[in-house]
């Protein structure tokens, strides 16, 4: 296990590693002049020449990217070009707040999900697992955008009941006014990946209910309930796990997208406005955080999958 | 007979389906005294799971079970099996690789019944789990029961699944071939196990199986099932000696067996089973038999002949007559042809794990053909046995270079064949494959499939291609009518057969059947071996016939090759090899092998312990860890040379040739 963790963490420094180079490259290997793009089309070249000094564009790209990288490694984002304060500060604040809405949506996605799963797979055929199929599908056929203009409508606009746009920080409108402006945006990530989850979960689950190990545990006489949850079970969540994994890059998406219609002040709204305005220390550091949360999301995965599944953790022979 | 332990009469079992009730079981009865053991037998399809399942009361939910009586013990088990099961009746199931759950430990696994059912507290129910590990001849059980599964070797593993099933020490043990997905040598130790335990518990069994030599081994008693009926019924030696069913007659001349030779092709039952969904009033066997007459197609009931059970009215007429067989014989081959095949030195490593960090590590190596040479001529099939594990699949790759060599030359037709051959050599040499279920397309019909190489090979197109697939089809003794049809609407034999024809579109000189039969009923598999045989005969393709089943390869193969751990041990003519001088590794295989009617054959066994992949010494015999009659240091220090014991018969081993030469005979009974 000690040996798995190392050779994990070291492919995960090399992941992140590899993705300064390309970030930096996306920025910089581009056609075009940085300080052009910064001061606009009718720029003086005296600017630009100013502008371009005082960024250290003219010197070669690699020293660039050290300047940078070598920043990053101290905790130094460099500073936004726009808002001309640290980028580091602007895009942790962002995160955190954007955390507080995925590691919610997350822990939803595997409660409800898994427990859909588990419900459909062991009433197959019944009504209710026909009726949670055709809502899965239907879930995961909607895309989000068309639930954030729904909710807002039906939620914020006609029935008045939650605000449509916005952010309360808890310390100001307590926990309840922190909470109204969660729920819409949080509820519109859920749905796609809540059935994405339940879908892969019942059949997993009916993988393993049909494993012949399932039936040698009932022929042991075991009650159903111990068959299913120490004998099904165990072994059904292990590609749900790897699945929810996979769904968190899909939930970053989805937060880029749900921040930027619910004007929630998070990393996916803040690289959207980067992006428009063409902040690149923003931007870089804003991309660096979202691979490394990603990469270090998949990675917890793989550790727990490890935990679950003796196969990996217990090598060797007796 | 005294009271029975499990008394059925009468059961009837059925499944709703959307093609209608499918009727598995039909009114069966059978009767298991303590301590009895009665065999069940029948091909796919025959009812046996149902019937394992109707026992247990675990039939899916939405099948129909219906029984006069269905007791064990006096209590009925419809309404006790829940509280029965796990406690009074323990059960192995075939493959004990998917019957043990991969995320628990062994010894927790065989603890549960104890906790379920004798309330045991956890600690001691595992103390107790290591004690039965231990009487099931596990070495270092407390170990054992602190691993997982896929730790254990498949012997080993099946053991641990007997352990459980006996944990409360029930009076009835539910066997679903036990053995099925093992090797023949670990079979052997599984059913000495079964067998002690018999003895020793006086436990009634109930093995279910495809197998006449293990049910004839371990049972007095034999049920023979077909398409949900029983057919014949009674004492099991008497009945294999002289079955008086047609089926049972047909299921015994369809069987190659080791003992045999290669006198005549095998007697394959015509057809396949009846629609279930339809059950005929007459008899159901009567489509396939040979022996139809007047009569058949009236109802049948089971009649006391020659002491025991047959459904047949011709039963007493019949006698002794025995099965048709088909008219060919060996006389009718033509001598071999010249030297096709030369590979010296074959040889292919692989090395275990993986990943990226890992390239800077060393890694164990299993070299899992070793130095090989071998070679074959024209129309000759060389048979390649061994446990499964000592690269009989690798070496047959490697002749096809669908795989890289290491080292080694292969020669074809006199040329030296390149690692990346070019499309003559791949015409000319194809491979058929053990489960036609993974190797033929699912999206491609019969007709695209045969197609495919006629035009990849350029051999036939347009009007001439079709005509050419009929032909194929044809030499497959399958209809035209076939061409459109996917895989998933033939049953086994027929996809089988495709597998053959596909491999033989392109007129190849040279075929490797990997364990091309051993997925298949006997009924069927005599037949395809049957086809093997006349396309050796009729069109000089030469084979290398891979296959764990001995009987098999000692009916068809001229010349055997006895692998093991990557090494050739013995290799010479068919007869020569299933006689004595033997390697020691070939004699354990042969005495490990069931055969019918020979019970006496038990005492002279040459019994192997551990499997394949427990490491041995990097230097001196491959053989040397597991062999039982090792001389000492020579073995473990030097590998034993190739030697001549007779024309075309070499073994490498140390012993003295004299001292190989006095081995028993391993097929036969010796007094």
């Amino acid at each position: 296990m000690g040996a798995f963790l190392l050779r994990r963490f070291a492919s995960l420094a090399f992941v992140l590693w590899a993705m300064t180079v390309l970030v930096f490259a996306i920025v910089h290997i581009l056609p075009g002049s940085v300080a052009h793009m910064i001061l606009g089309e009718y720029a003086t070249d005296a600017a630009i020449a100013a502008l371009e000094e005082r960024l250290g564009l003219n010197d070669p790209l690699y020293v660039q990217y050290w300047r940078w990288f070598s920043g990053i490694l101290a905790g130094d984002f460099g500073t936004s070009l726009t808002m001309d304060r640290p980028a580091g500060p602007l895009i942790f604040e962002a995160l955190g707040r954007s955390a507080v809405l995925a590691s919610i949506a997350i822990v939803l996605v595997a409660a409800i999900g898994i427990a859909l799963g588990i419900h459909s797979a062991t009433h197959v055929g019944t009504a209710s697992d026909r009726a949670l199929t055709l809502g899965q599908y239907f879930f995961i056929a909607v895309p989000e955008f068309f639930w954030c203009i729904l909710v807002i409508l039906f939620f914020a606009v006609w029935l008045g009941w939650l605000p449509a746009t916005g952010y309360t920080p808890l310390a100001e409108g307590g926990l309840l006014g922190w909470a109204k402006h969660l729920i819409l945006p949080v509820s519109t990530l859920v749905l796609g990946l809540i059935a994405h989850v339940s879908r892969l979960t019942r059949s997993s689950m009916l993988e393993a209910i049909e494993s012949r190990y399932v039936l040698a545990a009932r022929a042991k006489g075991l009650p159903e309930r111990t068959v299913l949850r120490r004998h099904a079970l165990p072994n059904a969540l292990l590609p749900a796990i790897t699945v929810i994994a996979v769904d968190i890059g899909i939930l970053i998406g989805g937060i880029v997208v749900v921040e930027s219609v619910f004007a929630y002040p998070g990393l996916g709204r803040m690289l959207v406005y980067a992006i428009e305005n063409q902040d690149l220390p923003l931007l870089m550091g804003g991309m660096i955080v979202v691979t490394a949360v990603y990469a270090l999301a998949n990675l917890a995965a793989d550790i727990l999958y490890a935990v679950l599944n003796p196969r990996i953790r217990v090598g060797g022979a007796v | 007979m005294a009271e029975a332990l499990l008394d059925v009469a009468g059961l009837s079992v059925s499944y709703a389906t959307r093609r209608g009730l499918v009727h598995a079981l039909q009114d069966v009865s059978l009767a298991i005294p303590r301590g009895g053991a009665m065999g069940l037998v029948g091909e796919s399809g025959s009812g046996k799971s149902s019937m394992v399942l109707a026992l247990l009361g675990l039939l899916d939910k939405g099948a129909r079970l219906e029984a006069d009586r269905l007791d064990f013990a006096g209590e009925d088990l419809r309404q006790a099996c829940a509280r029965l099961r796990g406690s009074r009746i323990g059960t192995v199931f075939q493959d004990p690789a998917a019957a043990l759950n991969p995320a628990l430990r062994i010894g927790f696994q065989v603890a549960e019944p104890l906790v379920q059912h004798r309330r045991l507290p956890q600690p001691i129910a595992l103390a107790r789990a290591v004690e039965l590990l231990a009487e099931m001849g596990i070495p270092r059980p407390a170990e054992v029961a602190q691993a997982y599964p896929h730790q254990l070797s498949g012997g080993m593993k099946q053991r641990a699944v007997i352990a459980t099933a006996l944990a409360c020490e029930p009076e009835l043990l539910l066997l679903d071939e036990p053995t099925t997905a093992l090797d023949v040598t670990v079979e052997a130790q599984i059913l000495d196990l079964l067998e002690r335990l018999r003895r020793d518990r006086q436990v009634a069994l109930l093995l279910v199986s495809h197998n006449l030599g293990i049910v004839d081994r371990l049972c007095d008693r034999l049920t023979v099932l077909y398409a949900g009926r029983v057919v014949e019924q009674g004492d099991a030696a008497t009945m294999l000696r002289a079955p008086r069913h047609p089926y049972t007659r047909g299921l015994l001349a369809a069987l190659p067996r080791a003992d045999r030779g290669q006198l005549q092709r095998l007697a394959p039952i015509p057809g396949g089973l009846p629609d279930l969904t339809r059950p005929e009033s007459g008899c159901n066997f009567a489509a396939r038999c040979p022996f139809r007459a007047e009569g058949c197609d009236a109802p049948q009931a089971l009649r006391d002949v020659a002491g025991r059970a047959v459904r047949c009215h011709r039963a007493e007429e019949l006698g002794d007559t025995p099965w048709p067989r088909p008219g060919h014989t060996a006389a009718q081959r033509a001598p071999l042809g010249a030297m096709l095949l030369e590979a010296e030195g074959l040889a292919r490593r692989f090395r275990l794990g993986g990943g990226f960090l890992q390239m800077f590590r060393s890694r164990a190596e299993v070299r899992a053909v070793d130095g090989v040479s071998l070679s074959l001529r024209r129309g000759e099939v060389l048979g390649l046995v061994g446990e499964s594990g000592c690269g009989k699949t690798t070496l047959g790759r490697l002749l096809l270079r669908l795989i890289e060599a290491d080292a080694g030359t292969i020669r074809f037709d006199g040329q030296p064949v390149s690692p990346r051959p070019d499309a003559a050599f791949r015409r000319r040499a194809q491979i058929v494959f053990q489960n036609p279920d993974s190797s033929l397309n699912p999206r491609q019909t019969v007709e695209q499939a045969l197609l495919r190489p006629l035009v990849r090979f350029g051999l036939a197109s347009g009007a001439a291609a079709d005509r050419e697939v009929d032909r194929l089809l044809e030499r497959v003794r399958l209809s035209p009518a076939y061409r459109p049809r996917y895989p998933h609407q033939m049953s086994g034999g027929e996809k089988q057969r495709i597998g053959i024809a596909r491999a033989l579109a392109s007129r190849p000189d040279f075929l490797v059947c990997d364990e091309a039969v051993s997925a298949l009923d006997v009924s069927v598999q005599a037949a395809v071996l049957n086809l093997l045989a006349d396309l050796r005969d009729e069109l000089g393709v030469a084979f290398l016939f891979i296959s764990h089943d001995i009987g098999v390869v000692a009916h068809i193969a001229d010349r055997i090759a006895v692998m093991y751990r990557g090494v050739i041990v013995e290799e010479g003519p068919t007869q020569a090899v299933l006689a004595p001088p033997y390697h020691p590794y070939t004699q354990a295989l042969l005495s490990a092998v069931p055969l019918v009617g020979q019970s006496g054959r038990a005492t002279t066994r040459l019994r192997l312990v551990g499997d394949v992949s427990a490491t041995g010494p990097a230097s001196g015999c491959p053989f040397a860890h597991r062999c039982p009659v090792k001389i000492g240091a020579p073995c473990e220090r030097q590998a034993p040379a190739m030697r001549e014991v007779a024309v075309g018969h070499r073994i490498a081993c140390h012993l003295p040739i004299e001292e190989m030469a006095r081995a028993p005979h391993a097929l036969m009974a010796t007094e």
